[in-house]
């Protein structure tokens, strides 16, 4: 299989004058055509930077890239320049935003929002009402009737604009479709309608996708991969078979997992992750999950982990805990 | 079967709008017994936090009765209610905007006991703020930190220290953890039912996380559109969902578990409705794929079908 996007060994950083901050630290993944990664992980962990790396869309003064390469097609997306990288962005590869309320504009109709990413990138020579006609189309695929293209963001409802947000993603069939948190701000009903449309476009248009999120059940009902992240490190890589019921695992997935209140199983108390999440400023010496893990030892402390694989599952950590499963 | 320490009856709370009167909550009616939990679930816009708020006497309902301990909050004076709100308090759903940023732990703690003249001398005062602090497991260090320094879990402590502190009776948590993440998510749930048997409190718990809900309740209620469809004790509507709606809202839920990898799933269609002026009949009927002639017209009855058990489907029979 080809492999549509290649990330190898990727840090971001913000600095300022006072501080650096270490958001994402030395990350690799790839991607196959039409398969979809799940990028899990609590606030804080880096999912967002890693999307906006993707897309180019760091801050300029304070996000900082000091390695690692993105192979997208095989080309670097890190050295475009931004002339070219403006041709990718929002044509081949695109993104979902978390949040439907702030990410359209309020004073233009939705139609000339969602033809404004193909007039962009217009590379089959499409006259005006050509575009005006795919526009039409898209919003049809997307569940919207046509003749709501002349209405404003503030006459949709949070799943609506969710729709109108993924219409200009898609429509100009992208390769890579990045989707950050694309149902948080949605009801559960609304939140599985938005998920089995997305999950049916792409098999339409064998898409990747990048699905971004903090909630396990999306990533068992849409993803094929799943990268763990904590602290800007990747430190469970697998298959989804290999997240949930694969032989090794890293304590952190095994303590988010403990952490969820069962639909099913009768438990009077969950099993939090003692402590919080480090502080990304200071980068320590050893483990990153090191002062909240139950298995710590002086060397976890002192050593940074090597990654332990079996099978292309990837665990980053020392002493990998043996359990076949997460629960 | 222990004392009802809140009993609310025919509970209504209309808003006047421009577009007409939106029923926030139609007609709810519900008790919970001392020392239980009542979940309430349901989608945004389904009146939830509005009941919550109208229990408070935050908002004054349009019609019905809220009886705690016997007393019927809707008719007492604002004397009396002056006494009988420490007894009932709320915790928030922002932790980030529901906490002064002005004010440092310590005096955000303290201010309930100020506001209501609970203590005798500024030693009291700063005894309980110090117990109360440990109680939900915020360091000593802390109390001089404001706010803004604090992460959501810790600033959730705060919201719940300044609702415990006046040792109420009465808990009303409009979704205290939707807005942190699952492993916090998960110590604040822990505290809160540790609490709630330490303290002897009675919680309604509003939500609209299916799975939380489950963990914490003893008895849950379905919301759509201010009215009450289903209500049971927790595991009998999870093994037994009978109205529509529920039985959506649970299979809409994505299972973390490698079964759930791409399936195919029954899903609801359309959106909620406005609440504004809705029509008669079952308020789920636009988008219930049960739906009848017989559930546009009339009242549906919120019957018992199975002991404790009460659900408000005209075709409970039939489906």
């Amino acid at each position: 299989m080809n492999k549509v996007l290649e990330v190898k060994n990727l840090s971001i950083q913000y600095k300022t004058d006072l501080e650096t901050v270490y958001a994402v630290n030395s990350i690799s993944f790839s991607l196959n055509a039409g398969e979809t990664l799940g990028l899990v992980g609590e606030t804080g962990a880096g999912k967002t930077t890693t999307a906006l790396g993707i897309m180019g869309l760091l801050p300029e003064r304070t996000g900082k890239v000091p390695s690692g390469e993105i192979l997208f097609e095989e080309k670097d997306l890190l050295t475009l320049k931004e002339q070219d990288m403006m041709k990718i962005r929002g044509g081949k590869i695109s993104m979902i935003f978390q949040d439907p309320m702030t990410a359209l504009n309020p004073v233009l109709p939705v139609g000339k929002q969602i033809g404004e990413a193909l007039l962009l990138h217009n590379t089959e020579n499409l006259s005006n009402d050509e575009i005006e006609k795919k526009v039409e189309e898209t919003l049809e695929l997307v569940g919207i009737p046509k003749a709501r293209k002349v209405e404003y963001p503030y006459q949709f409802s949070g799943g609506m604009r969710q729709r109108v947000v993924i219409a200009i993603a898609l429509i100009c069939n992208p390769n890579l479709l990045i989707a950050d948190e694309p149902t948080t701000a949605l009801d559960v009903t609304i939140q599985a309608q938005i998920l089995s449309m997305i999950c049916n476009l792409q098999r339409m248009y064998k898409t990747s996708v990048i699905m971004i999120t903090h909630d396990l059940g999306v990533v068992a009902e849409t993803c094929d991969k799943v990268a763990i992240m904590y602290a800007g490190e990747i430190v469970e890589y697998g298959t989804l078979g290999d997240i949930f019921t694969g032989e090794i695992h890293h304590p952190y997935t095994i303590g988010l997992f403990n952490s969820l209140p069962s639909l099913t199983k009768d438990s009077h108390r969950l099993h939090p992750i003692e402590g919080l999440m480090p502080d990304p400023t200071v980068k320590p010496e050893g483990c990153w999950f090191a002062p909240r893990c139950k298995y710590c030892t002086e060397q976890c402390k002192k050593q940074k982990p090597p990654v332990v694989e079996e099978n292309g599952h990837q665990v980053r950590c020392h002493f990998p805990v043996h359990q076949k499963g997460v629960e | 079967m222990s004392e009802k320490l809140i009993e609310v009856k025919h509970l209504k709370k209309y808003f006047n709008t421009p577009a007409g009167i939106l029923h926030a909550v139609d007609d709810v009616n519900f008790e919970i017994p001392q020392g239980k939990t009542l979940g309430v679930v349901g989608e945004s816009g389904c009146g939830k936090s509005t009941l919550g708020r109208t229990l408070l006497q935050l908002d004054a309902p349009t019609e019905g009765e809220i009886l705690f301990k016997g007393t019927n909050l809707v008719t007492v004076g604002r004397k009396e209610m002056r006494c009988i709100r420490p007894k009932i308090q709320m915790v928030f759903q922002d932790p980030y905007a529901s906490l002064n940023g002005r004010m440092n732990v310590r005096q955000l703690i303290a201010e309930p006991l100020i506001v209501n003249k609970v203590c005798k001398n500024k030693r009291e005062l700063e005894d309980r703020v110090s117990g109360m602090m440990e109680t939900v497991g915020l360091a000593e260090r802390l109390s001089m930190a404001y706010p803004h320094e604090l992460d959501g879990g810790r600033r959730q402590r705060i919201g719940i220290a300044r609702a415990l502190i006046l040792e109420p009776e009465f808990v009303i948590c409009d979704e205290p953890v939707s807005a942190l993440d699952v492993s916090i998510q998960a110590q604040i749930l822990n505290l809160l039912m540790d609490l709630q048997e330490e303290m002897k409190l009675t919680y309604m718990f509003i939500t609209h996380d299916l799975s939380v809900v489950r963990h914490i309740s003893d008895e849950i209620m379905v919301m759509y559109l201010g009215k009450c469809v289903e209500k049971a004790d927790a595991k009998e509507i999870f093994k037994n969902p009978v109205h529509p709606y529920t039985k959506a809202l649970l299979a809409a839920i994505p299972i973390p578990s490698i079964e759930s990898c791409h399936k195919e799933r029954k899903l609801l269609r359309g959106e909620v409705v406005s609440p504004v002026n809705p029509a008669s009949g079952c308020r789920f009927a636009a988008r219930c794929p049960r739906a009848a002639e017989s559930c546009r017209q009339g009242d549906i009855p919120f019957t018992e079908i199975s002991p404790g058990h009460y659900c408000a489907c005209s075709r409970i029979g039939e489906i």
